[in-house]
C-alpha cells in the first residue's frame, strides 16, 4: 500500500477510533453495568457518572503511563545491564561513572550551563522587555531579538561557527584582535572559556522566549501601583526593582525554571559545535557518545540527568499554578 | 459525492505508487562491459514480484549510482528492490533490528557494528560458498573473507558480510602544476616524503593541509594517519593485535606511530595555520587550500572520496593528482594499503534476497558503477576500461597491487574506541602534543568497557 494511503487509513482509524471508544464505553456504561432505570435508577446514574470521568481520562492515562511511566521504569532497568546488554552488573554503570574523568567534566560543564545560561537570558530577556517598553520601534526591536527562536539550535551553531572562526577574515572575536594587533585564537579550543563561548548560543536563542513572557507579565502590572511610586517621589530604578519586578517574581521563576530544564536537556550545540572535544562536554552530549553503543551505560547517564532535572521540574510546575490561581 | 471520493482515492494511489521502473543507464550490449555474466544471470534467476528491502549509508548521490546497479538486478530478475538511504545509518539500523523490522540487506560501513548485529543474532551467514568465491575472484581475498567474518551468537566463526564498493585512503592528493612550477618530485619513500615537506618549508611553502574538523565525528581523519603509520612502521600483526586490543592502545609501537603523525601536524610550518587550526578546520574545507594561488599549501592526505569536495570544475591530472602514500625505506614492509569498504549483509533472508548477493558476484555489478564515479572494487575478474574516469582506475591499481591490505582500523575497534575515544584522543594529541596521555585515556576507556 501507498505511503500516502496508509496515512489516510490510519487517520480515518485513529479518529474512528476514538469516537468509538467514547461512543462505545458511555453506551455500556450507561445501558448494561449502571443502567438508568429499574429500581435503583437514580443510585445508578449517580455511580455511572462517578465512573465517567475515569472512562474518559482512560485513554489519556494509558497512553501517558505508556510513553511515559513504562520507558523510565525500562530505562532503570536497561540501566543496569552491561554493554551486550546480557549480563545484569548492577549499579556497575554508575560506579564506573563515578570514575570518569570525563563524566566529572560533563558535570561541572553542565553545572555552569544551569548556573548561568538561565540567568543570562532571563535577565536579558527582563532587560529588552523593560527597554523596548515605551519605544516607538520597541515591536521592531522584539522582534529582531526574537527572531532567533525561529532557527534550530543545529542552525544557530552553523551560524555562530563562523563568529567564532579562528579565520579573521571571517570570526568577529579574531576580527577584533586581529584589529588591535593580536594573533588569531580559536575561540573553541581555549580551555575553560569555550564552555562560556558555547552557552552564549544558547542565550542568544532563548532571550527571546524569556523577553516574549515577561513583557506581557510586566503589561499585567495594575497601572495603579506604578503611579503611586512615582507620586511617592520613586525613581525610575525603584520603580523597576522594588514595583515591578516583585510583582512579576513568579513569572520571572516560570521563566528562569523552563529555560533550566531545557539547558538540562539540550545537546545538540555541544554536538555541532566541538563533538565534546576541548573539554566542552555536557551530560546529553556526553550520554549521545555511548547512545546505540553502550545502552546500559548511555541510560545511566539518562538517569542522572533525569534526577537532575526533577526538582527543577517540580519547582517550575508548582510555581506555573501559582501564577495561574 | 462517492464517485468523487473514488476518483480522489485513485489519484492519490496514482500519485503515490506510480515511481516508474527505472531504465537502464548503460544499453546492454555496450563495449567493455561483461555482458555474459548479465545474461548469465538473468537466465538462472526469476523473482518476479517479490521485493528486496535494502538500507545503507549512501545518499544522493551514490544512492542513485546504486539504484542505478540495482536496476539491472530489477530487469533481470523482474524483482523490485527499493533502496533507502540514511546520514543516521548505524543508528537506524539498530533500532530496526530491535524492532524486529529490519529491511532484508544492509550495508555496513563498519565491520565493528555489522559484528555486534551478527553476535545478537540479526544477520544470516552467506556460506563457505561465498567466502571460497571471495577468496578466488578478489584480490588479497582472504582479507575480505576475513573482514565479513564474525562470531555468531553462539560463537562460532561465519562469513557474514560481503565487500562491494572500497575505498583506498593511503593517498596523498597534490596539484601537479605546483608541483612543476617548484621542480618537486613525488617522493618514493616516507623519508623522501619528510625531506620533500621539510623542502617545502625551506622553499617559503607549506607542505600540508589538514583538517580534522567533522562535527560530533571531529578527529577521524587523525585516526587514518596514525593507522597508516602503523603499517609503515610496524609489521601488519602488530596492526592486526592493535584492532583486537591484544596490543594495548598504549603500546610504545602505538605511541610511536601517533607520534608520527604529530611529526606532519605538529612541526612548525609544515601543517597549514598550525596544529591548533588543524583540529578544528573541516575536513572538507582542507582541500581548498591546493587550489589557491598561490597554494596555501601542496599536499593533502586523504581518501579516495576527497574529490567529490574540491572546486567545482576541477580536472583530474591538470589541477589535482594523486600518489601513494608512500612506505618507509628503513623498514621492509612491502606497500601496505590502508582501506575502507561497504560490505553488504542480510538482515532477513529470503531467496530474492540470496539472489541480490548472487548478483553482486557478477563483474556487470561492479562495472555498471564503475562507470559512474567514486567506485572502486577488489574484484579482479573486471574489466578495468570501464572506469568512468581516470584518476578511479589509477586508484583501483593501488588497489589491486597492494603487497599488505588493512581495514581502517578505527572502523574496525568497537564503537566507544573506533568511533569515540579513538576521535578525541587524536584531537587531543594535536592541539596538546602528548602522545603518551592520549593513548593512556583511549587504553583506559578501552579497559572499561563492559
Amino acid at each position: 500500500m501507498s505511503p500516502i494511503l496508509q496515512g489516510i487509513l490510519t487517520i480515518i482509524i485513529g479518529v474512528g477510533g476514538c469516537v468509538g471508544y467514547f461512543y462505545a464505553s458511555n453506551l455500556i456504561l450507561d445501558k448494561f453495568i449502571f443502567p438508568a432505570r429499574g429500581q435503583h435508577a437514580g443510585r445508578n446514574i449517580n455511580r455511572a457518572n462517578k465512573v465517567r470521568p475515569w472512562l474518559f481520562l482512560f485513554p489519556a492515562i494509558f497512553a501517558l503511563s505508556l510513553y511515559l511511566v513504562y520507558p523510565v521504569i525500562g530505562s532503570f532497568y536497561r540501566s543496569l545491564f552491561d554493554r551486550s546488554g546480557m549480563n545484569f552488573i548492577g549499579l556497575g554503570n554508575y560506579f564506573d561513572l563515578m570514575n570518569e574523568g570525563t563524566f566529572r567534566t560533563a558535570v561541572f560543564n553542565n553545572m555552569l550551563w544551569v548556573l548561568f545560561v538561565p540567568a543570562m537570558a532571563t535577565f536579558l530577556g527582563l532587560l529588552v522587555a523593560q527597554l523596548t517598553d515605551r519605544l516607538s520601534w520597541g515591536n521592531i526591536a522584539k522582534s529582531l531579538i526574537f527572531m532567533p527562536m525561529a532557527i534550530s539550535f543545529v542552525g544557530a551553531s552553523l551560524i555562530w561557527k563562523f563568529v567564532y572562526s579562528a579565520n579573521p577574515d571571517i570570526g568577529i572575536i579574531n576580527s577584533l584582535r586581529d584589529f588591535i594587533g593580536l594573533v588569531p585564537v580559536d575561540p573553541i579550543q581555549v580551555s575553560f572559556w569555550n564552555n562560556f563561548f558555547l552557552m552564549f548560543i544558547l542565550v542568544w536563542i532563548q532571550t527571546g522566549f524569556a523577553m516574549v513572557i515577561l513583557s506581557a507579565a510586566l503589561r499585567g502590572i495594575p497601572e495603579e501601583t506604578i503611579e503611586a511610586a512615582i507620586i511617592d517621589g520613586a525613581n525610575p530604578f525603584q520603580v523597576f526593582f522594588s514595583i515591578k519586578v516583585p510583582q512579576i517574581m513568579g513569572t520571572i521563576i516560570v521563566v528562569w525554571t523552563t529555560i533550566t530544564i531545557l539547558v538540562l536537556k539540550v545537546f545538540d550545540i555541544v554536538y555541532t559545535m566541538t563533538g565534546g572535544n576541548f573539554g566542552t562536554h555536557i551530560l546529553p552530549s556526553y550520554m549521545m557518545t555511548y547512545m546505540f553503543r553502550d545502552d546500559g551505560r548511555a541510560t545511566a547517564v539518562a538517569f542522572v540527568i533525569m534526577i537532575l532535572v526533577l526538582p527543577v521540574m517540580v519547582w517550575n510546575i508548582r510555581q506555573a499554578r501559582k501564577e495561574m490561581r | 459525492m462517492k464517485t468523487k471520493f473514488y476518483a480522489g482515492v485513485a489519484t492519490l494511489a496514482l500519485l503515490a505508487g506510480g515511481a516508474s521502473a527505472q531504465d537502464l543507464i548503460v544499453e546492454p550490449g555496450t563495449d567493455g562491459f561483461n555482458w555474459d555474466s548479465f545474461e548469465e544471470f538473468s537466465a538462472a534467476h526469476d523473482f518476479s514480484g517479490e521485493t528486496i528491502t535494502v538500507t545503507g549509508p549512501w545518499l544522493q548521490p551514490d544512492a542513485g549510482m546504486l539504484r542505478n546497479v540495482l536496476a539491472y538486478f530489477e530487469d533481470a530478475t523482474g524483482a523490485t528492490v527499493n533502496y533507502s538511504g540514511s546520514d543516521s545509518f548505524e543508528q537506524d539500523i539498530v533500532i530496526a533490528v530491535q524492532a524486529n523490522s529490519a529491511p532484508n540487506i544492509a550495508v555496513f560501513p563498519q565491520p565493528g557494528l555489522a559484528s555486534d548485529m551478527a553476535a545478537i543474532g540479526a544477520l544470516a551467514p552467506l556460506g563457505q560458498e561465498t567466502a571460497d568465491w571471495m577468496i578466488e575472484n578478489y584480490a588479497a581475498g582472504q582479507s575480505w573473507v576475513d573482514l565479513g567474518t564474525f562470531a555468531n551468537p553462539d560463537g562460532e566463526q561465519e562469513m557474514f558480510g560481503f565487500f562491494y564498493k572500497v575505498d583506498v585512503k593511503s593517498l596523498v592528493w597534490y596539484s601537479p602544476e605546483q608541483f612543476d612550477e617548484m621542480g618537486y618530485e613525488i617522493p618514493e619513500t616516507l623519508e623522501d616524503l619528510k625531506a620533500l615537506s621539510a623542502q617545502m618549508v625551506e622553499d617559503g611553502g607549506t607542505p600540508w593541509c589538514i583538517g580534522l574538523g567533522s562535527g560530533a565525528a571531529t578527529g577521524w581523519p587523525a585516526t587514518d594517519w596514525v593507522e597508516d603509520m602503523m603499517l609503515r612502521l610496524h609489521e601488519p600483526e602488530v596492526y592486526d593485535g592493535w584492532i583486537t586490543n591484544d596490543v594495548p592502545f598504549n603500546d610504545p609501537r602505538v605511541v610511536e606511530a601517533i607520534e608520527a603523525y604529530g611529526e606532519f601536524v605538529r612541526t612548525d610550518g609544515w601543517a597549514q595555520g598550525g596544529a591548533e587550526a588543524s583540529a578544528t578546520t573541516d575536513f572538507r574545507d582542507s582541500p581548498a587550500g591546493l587550489f589557491q594561488i598561490p597554494p596555501a599549501c601542496y599536499m593533502h592526505k586523504q581518501a579516495s572520496f576527497i574529490p567529490s569536495f574540491f572546486p567545482e570544475g576541477s580536472e583530474f591530472g591538470f589541477d589535482y593528482d594523486f600518489f601513494y602514500f608512500p612506505a618507509s625505506s628503513e623498514r621492509d614492509l612491502g606497500e601496505p594499503v590502508l582501506g575502507a569498504g561497504t560490505q553488504f549483509a542480510i538482515t532477513n533472508d529470503s531467496p530474492a534476497t540470496r539472489g541480490l548477493i548472487e548478483f553482486l558476484k557478477a563483474p556487470i555489478a561492479h562495472e555498471i558503477w564503475m562507470a559512474q564515479s567514486g567506485f572502486l572494487t577488489p574484484h579482479t575478474g573486471v574489466n578495468l576500461d570501464t572506469f568512468g574516469d581516470d584518476s578511479l582506475r589509477a586508484m583501483n591499481e593501488i588497489l589491486l597491487n597492494a603487497t599488505t591490505f588493512r581495514f581502517d582500523a578505527s572502523d574496525v575497534m568497537p564503537g566507544e574506541i573506533g568511533a569515540g575515544a579513538f576521535w578525541t584522543g587524536m584531537v587531543d594529541y594535536t592541539t596538546q602534543g602528548d602522545a603518551q596521555a592520549a593513548a593512556d585515556a583511549i587504553q583506559s576507556r578501552w579497559d572499561a568497557m563492559r
